[in-house]
Parts: structure tokens; C-alpha cells; sequence
């Protein structure tokens, strides 16, 4: 017996059973006061459809799923070393392609043209919002929250409150606050773009300045404390934000120049196509950055700020600017969200909220911009899939119980996230073998950049 | 004393009870390579540290000349700031953006001690082009220089003790300095790389006119590259001279290279 549990596969299988015992227990029916054992045995013995060839009962379907999942992660512990190379070979040539920079363009084009053609293609008002509320804010927010911690490697806990003052302060330009709005003459919503984004990044110079002093941890408390605060702050001051009621009605944006004139309206593909560009205009400048002389400093200071003080760097300097303009993103999602919605309310910017995006950028992948949206629209998507009707027992509020399983998954597997930032992806290697004291050479395998 | 580098004078440090410095006070002319040497704990890396502002001494003053001849006082400095004025650094235990190529290393070097425009390198508009191909050059000139220029684009975290060596020579040469501080260059490297190395450092001092300001324990390359010495003892100065001097100073010998004199030569 002993003998027996000392095989590697046989524990394999041990843990793969247990672990989709637990899933099956969750996504099996809720127990009741009357009847407290109901939910185990549901999600045991309810009946189910084996992939829709013939009815049986839950175990049945979850045992053969558990025998499938033990048999491939069986295969790709012994084999997986050997079938990654193969890929990794068989990939040589498409990534010479690929590496090519007309290639690279043409495929961004593509991207653009389908993300421009997306509302046509899917004309459902569920997924249309979902597109607008879901999607293209959390898009925003993540490439945002990815300046601050994947390029200057600061731990941002409080990013929701650069969002909650963008979506207030068109509140508050429109006269939808307690607060007059300046010279007492309410502005439309579409002029609170330059207005949020401006105040936003004051808030991240105003906030950074002092706090940024403070390094790792303690940065980290300090940021959560000032989510907190904006968020207690919209709560309690009646006079000025109108507290937990929320804002009076925000009204939709709208533009007027010279013969030109546009209304967005209740629906949201207008919004989309205004996230859209925003979205293009933000990606634009992070890649430039991130290829200049302000990108190559936050690196320096994030790998090592001793040396990148001895070459003239100001981390101070630098660390605020990536504060400020990785609070600018956020702030014109706020306008969005308010505008797009009406109202807002204090309670939608919660602590969760930031931590929500900080999960979409590890799991994307810190520092790389393509993974961070890869990341933020592929979650943002199944969520909005799972919260689209009734699919295999899930409860909204179930996510966090998956979006935590899935990140230590992938911190496992692949903690440079979906797409990982070449550098990024350098710095876990070597700190991995500082760590195992193996050779670095072997870490980096002929890894020429 | 015109074409005094460095002055330092009466300089005390303190953690706490420890005395770190005690009252030290040296010069650096123009263009020498100038050595401190003294046995461990004697206050050498912090002398370099507080040279470069990132130790602030309690006492005393630190002038150095800048590049247009104006005098600067170091103390009271932030570190990125004395960079700026001209001073670079070498580390004990090299210090590397680990992930960067060598040609981004010497890079972030180049371009870093000049002004920044954040808009114009969110733009990518023509000054930022005409600064970052400036930057490109040198980096590519100084590379050439060190001999690094076929490790360009290895990452700097598999580079030999030798080439990190010469690449923290170069990234620092790269901020355009009056004075290179070297803590150790010779630590962990082989005797032939040893010899390069001095020969480097001569030429970064006759090629490119940059002073030299040595902390070494390898005391056969501290003879034949320094023309002048300062020993510290307990935090304070106890000989400057020669190289000649200091070997035949009975009371470096006594302090420094302890009763056997044998280890003047070996060690």
C-alpha cells in the first residue's frame, strides 16, 4: 500500500481526483436549511449529459474529465521538455517571419480593422454594453495600471482611485455633483476628457511626490491607503459627491465643432468606437515610450536603482512621471464609465476593483502591452460569457474563487504571464537561478535580444 | 591647488556609534590615477560612497571641480545628482541592469545624465531621434573602446567577471565624466584579464583625459597603475605618497600589510 502511494503518477492521480472533486462541488447545486446535504449530493449524483452522446450522472462526467486531465498532465511532465523543443523549432522560421516589421504592422492593421468591424459582427445589447462597460474600460485601465507596474515595477494596490476621480470629476464638470462646477457653468461631458486626464495625473503627481520615496511594501500600503481614502472620501462627503446616493444624471457626451456635430447617445457602439481610438491614442504612446530613453530608465531603476542613480537617473523623477501618466488611462476611463452610464456611485470603486486589474496585468503579463490587453480582454470576456446566462452552475460571485485558481496556475506554469515581456521574462529566469544556483547561462540559453 | 579634482576635507561618517571616516581629508589633482588602498573595514567603499552622495558625512566638506570649472559641494547631493556632475562609478560587486544587452546598458549610460522631454519621447519627434542616434554612436564608440563590441547584444547577466568589469567601465564613461571611481575592478578577474584591465583604465585616462580614483586590494596592479596613494586605516588616513613611499612607509607596512612583509608582494 505503502509502495503503492509512493509512485509519482499514482499521487498524480490522487490530486487530479481531489482537485476536480472540489471543482465538482462547486459548480454543483447550493444545499439548503432544510435539506444542508443537498448540495453534496447533487453535485455528485445530479444527473448530466456525458458531452451531450448520453445521460448519466455528475461523478461519472467528472471522473472521465479527471482521467483525461491525469493522463495529459501525465504525458507533459515526461513529455512536455521534449514537445517544446519540437515547437520551439518547428517556430523558427514563422517567428523570422513574424519578427519582420511590415509583418508586425500588417497584423496590428488586421487587429484594428476587426476591432473596428466587432459591433457588426456581434450585434447582441448584451455583448455591445459588455464591449463598452467590461471590455474597453478594463482595457484601458490594465494598459494604464501596466505603465506603473510592469515598466516602473511599482506596486500600485490603490489604481481604482485615478479611475474614480476621472468618472467624478465629469460629475463634476457637468453639474452632476453637490459641487458647482467651476465658474458655475456645467461643461459637456466630452470636454471632462482633457479635463479628468489632466486632474488625474496631478493626483498621480500629488499622490507619487511624497509616497514614492517609500520602496516595495511599503509602497504598496501606502497606494491601498490612498484607494481607500478617495473611495471613503466620495462616500462621506455628502456635500460635495452626494455620497452613497451617487451622482445626480450624468448627460451623454457630445461635440460641436463648427458644422460638425455628434451626440452619443443610450447606445453603446458610439462609446466603443470613442474607447476604441482612446484605447489606440494610449497604446501608441505607452509602446513609444517604452522604447525611449524614459522606458530604458524605469527598467534600469526597476532592475536596479543603485546603478541607475550612479548614471545621473532620478528615481524620484521618473517613478512619478510613470505614476502620472499611468494614472491618465484610468482617468479617461472614468469619463467613460460616467458618462457612458449616468451615474456613478462610490460603492463601484472598491479596493477588489484595483486588485481585479492587477490580476489581468500579472496574468497578461507585466510589462507587455500586448499581453495586459491579450489578458484584460480574454478574462473580461469569459466573465462576461459565464455572467451571460446559466453555463455549468457558475455564480458571479464564484469568480474570484477561479480568477485566484487560475493565477496560481499560471504563476506555476507561466509567471511572465500570456505574453511575456521579454525582459520581464529575463529578470524571472535569472532570479529563479539565483535562486537554484544553477547556471545562468543554461537560464538564458543563448538568449540574445 | 587649481587644478585640485577632488578636495575632501576633515570628513567624518557615522552610523550610529561607528565611525566610518574619521576626520579624513585627501585631494585628487586633474588627470591622476589616484588609489586608495587599506585593509578591510578601513572605510574604503565608504569614502567612494560618500564621494558619490550616497553616503551624506556629518562633518566636513567634499569640492569637486565640474566640468566647467565651477566647484560643486558633494555633500548634501543626492547620488543621481553628483552623477551629473561628472563623477562616475564603478561597484564593488559589479552592479548591472541584469536583463539589458550590453549595448543597452551603455545606453541607458549615454543618454540618461542629459535633459529629459517626456513628450517629445512620447512623440518620438525629432530631437528625441537626433538624441537617441547621438546615444547610439556613443554607445557604439565606448563598446569599441572597452572591447565589448561583439557582446553587444548578450545579456549583460552572462557576461565573465572581466567583461562586467569593462562594462561598468564603459557605462560609466558613457555619463561623459571628469572622474571615474573604481571600487575593486580587479575582484574575481584572472591574471591575463587583470592586465587588460590595467591597461584599460590607463587609456581611459590618456585617451579620454577622465581622472582616476582606485580602491583596489591587488596590490601589484595598485603599484604599477597609481601615481599616487592614500592609505586608510580605522577610518582615517594614515600614509599618502608614491607608490615607492607607501612600500617603504614603516607604518603602512605595520598597519596595513600587518608583521609580514612577505604579503606586500603576494597578496
Amino acid at each position: 500500500m505503502k509502495e503503492l502511494f509512493a509512485k509519482t503518477y499514482v499521487r498524480r492521480l490522487l490530486i487530479t481526483l481531489g482537485v476536480v472533486a472540489t471543482v465538482e462541488l462547486m459548480t454543483g447545486p447550493p444545499g439548503s436549511n432544510t435539506a444542508p446535504t443537498a448540495g453534496f449530493r447533487g453535485s455528485f449524483a445530479e444527473s448530466a449529459s456525458f458531452f451531450g452522446l448520453f445521460k448519466t450522472q455528475r461523478w461519472v462526467l467528472f471522473l472521465f474529465i479527471a482521467l483525461v486531465a491525469w493522463g495529459i498532465a501525465s504525458f507533459w511532465i515526461n513529455k512536455g521538455p521534449m514537445v517544446r523543443a519540437t515547437v520551439s523549432r518547428a517556430l523558427v522560421t514563422p517567428r523570422h517571419i513574424t519578427a519582420k516589421r511590415p509583418v508586425r504592422w500588417g497584423a496590428l492593421g488586421a487587429l484594428l480593422v476587426v476591432a473596428v468591424l466587432l459591433p457588426r459582427i456581434e450585434t447582441s445589447a448584451f455583448w455591445q454594453a459588455a464591449m463598452v462597460e467590461q471590455i474597453a474600460v478594463y482595457v484601458l485601465l490594465a494598459i494604464g495600471l501596466n505603465v506603473v507596474v510592469g515598466f516602473a515595477g511599482l506596486l500600485d494596490l490603490g489604481y481604482v482611485a485615478f479611475y474614480a476621480i476621472g468618472a467624478y470629476t465629469t460629475a463634476w464638470v457637468t453639474g452632476a455633483l453637490p459641487l458647482p462646477p467651476l465658474f458655475h457653468h456645467a461643461l459637456n461631458p466630452f470636454w471632462s476628457i482633457p479635463i479628468a486626464i489632466l486632474l488625474v495625473m496631478v493626483a498621480g503627481i500629488l499622490l507619487g511626490a511624497p509616497t514614492l520615496r517609500l520602496r516595495g511594501d511599503y509602497l504598496a500600503i501606502v497606494t491601498l491607503g490612498f484607494g481607500e481614502i478617495v473611495t471613503i472620501f466620495a462616500n462621506n462627503l455628502y456635500g460635495i459627491t452626494n455620497g452613497s446616493l451617487g451622482s445626480n444624471p450624468i448627460p451623454h457626451p457630445s461635440i460641436q465643432l463648427g458644422p460638425v456635430k455628434y451626440v452619443w447617445g443610450l447606445k453603446p457602439v458610439p462609446y466603443y468606437y470613442l474607447a476604441l481610438g482612446f484605447i489606440v491614442l494610449f497604446l501608441v504612446i505607452f509602446s513609444l515610450l517604452e522604447h525611449s530613453r524614459v522606458g530604458r530608465a524605469w527598467t534600469a531603476i526597476r532592475e536596479d536603482e543603485v546603478a541607475a542613480e550612479s548614471v545621473g537617473i532620478n528615481p524620484l523623477k521618473y517613478k512619478v512621471m510613470a505614476f502620472a501618466i499611468g494614472a491618465a488611462s484610468a482617468g479617461f476611463a472614468g469619463v467613460l464609465t460616467a458618462s457612458q452610464s449616468n451615474n456613478i456611485f462610490p460603492a463601484s470603486f472598491t479596493l477588489t476593483f484595483s486588485i481585479n486589474i492587477l490580476v489581468l496585468v500579472i496574468l497578461g503579463g507585466m510589462g507587455s502591452i500586448a499581453g495586459v490587453v491579450l489578458g484584460a480582454i480574454l478574462i473580461q470576456t469569459v466573465t462576461e460569457y459565464l455572467n451571460n446566462g446559466q453555463h455549468w452552475g457558475y455564480q458571479p460571485s464564484d469568480l474570484y474563487i477561479y480568477l485566484g485558481a487560475l493565477l496560481i496556475v499560471m504563476m506555476i506554469f507561466r509567471p511572465a504571464g500570456l505574453i511575456p515581456s521579454k525582459r520581464r521574462k529575463r529578470e524571472i529566469l535569472l532570479s529563479e537561478a539565483d535562486h537554484e544556483n544553477a547556471h545562468l547561462d543554461e537560464a538564458l540559453l543563448g538568449d540574445d535580444v | 591647488m587649481n587644478d585640485v579634482i577632488f578636495d575632501v576635507k576633515n570628513v567624518t561618517l557615522r552610523f550610529g556609534g561607528v565611525v566610518s571616516l574619521n576626520d579624513v581629508s585627501l585631494h585628487q589633482n586633474r588627470g591622476e590615477i589616484l588609489a586608495v588602498i587599506g585593509p578591510n573595514g578601513a572605510g574604503k567603499t565608504s569614502l567612494f560612497n560618500s564621494l558619490t552622495g550616497v553616503y551624506q558625512p556629518q562633518e566636513g566638506t567634499i569640492n569637486f571641480v565640474g566640468r566647467n570649472g565651477k566647484t560643486v559641494s558633494i555633500i548634501g547631493r543626492k547620488a543621481f545628482r553628483v552623477a551629473t556632475y561628472g563623477v562616475a562609478r564603478t561597484f564593488q560587486a559589479s552592479r548591472m541592469f541584469s536583463a539589458l544587452s550590453t549595448f543597452e546598458n551603455v545606453k541607458i549610460g549615454a543618454e540618461s545624465h542629459r535633459g529629459i522631454g517626456v513628450v517629445g519621447a512620447m512623440l518620438h519627434g525629432p530631437g528625441t531621434r537626433r538624441d537617441e542616434k547621438r546615444s547610439d554612436e556613443r554607445t557604439v564608440e565606448l563598446l569599441n573602446f572597452v572591447g565589448l563590441t561583439e557582446k553587444a547584444n548578450t545579456i549583460a547577466a552572462s557576461l565573465s567577471y572581466g567583461d562586467r568589469r569593462r562594462l561598468e567601465i564603459a557605462r560609466g564613461l558613457a555619463t561623459d565624466p571628469q572622474v571615474l571611481l573604481l571600487d575593486e575592478p580587479a575582484a574575481g578577474t584572472n591574471p591575463s584579464e587583470k592586465l587588460e584591465l590595467a591597461n584599460l583604465i590607463r587609456r581611459v585616462r590618456d585617451d579620454m583625459g577622465v581622472s582616476i580614483l582606485l580602491i583596489e586590494h591587488d596590490m601589484k596592479l595598485v603599484m604599477s597603475l597609481a601615481e599616487r596613494l592614500y592609505v586608510l586605516n580605522f577610518g582615517g588616513v594614515i600614509a599618502e605618497g608614491t607608490p615607492e613611499e607607501i612600500r617603504a612607509n614603516p607604518v603602512v607596512i605595520e598597519a596595513y600589510l600587518g608583521s609580514t612583509t612577505e604579503d606586500a608582494g603576494s597578496k
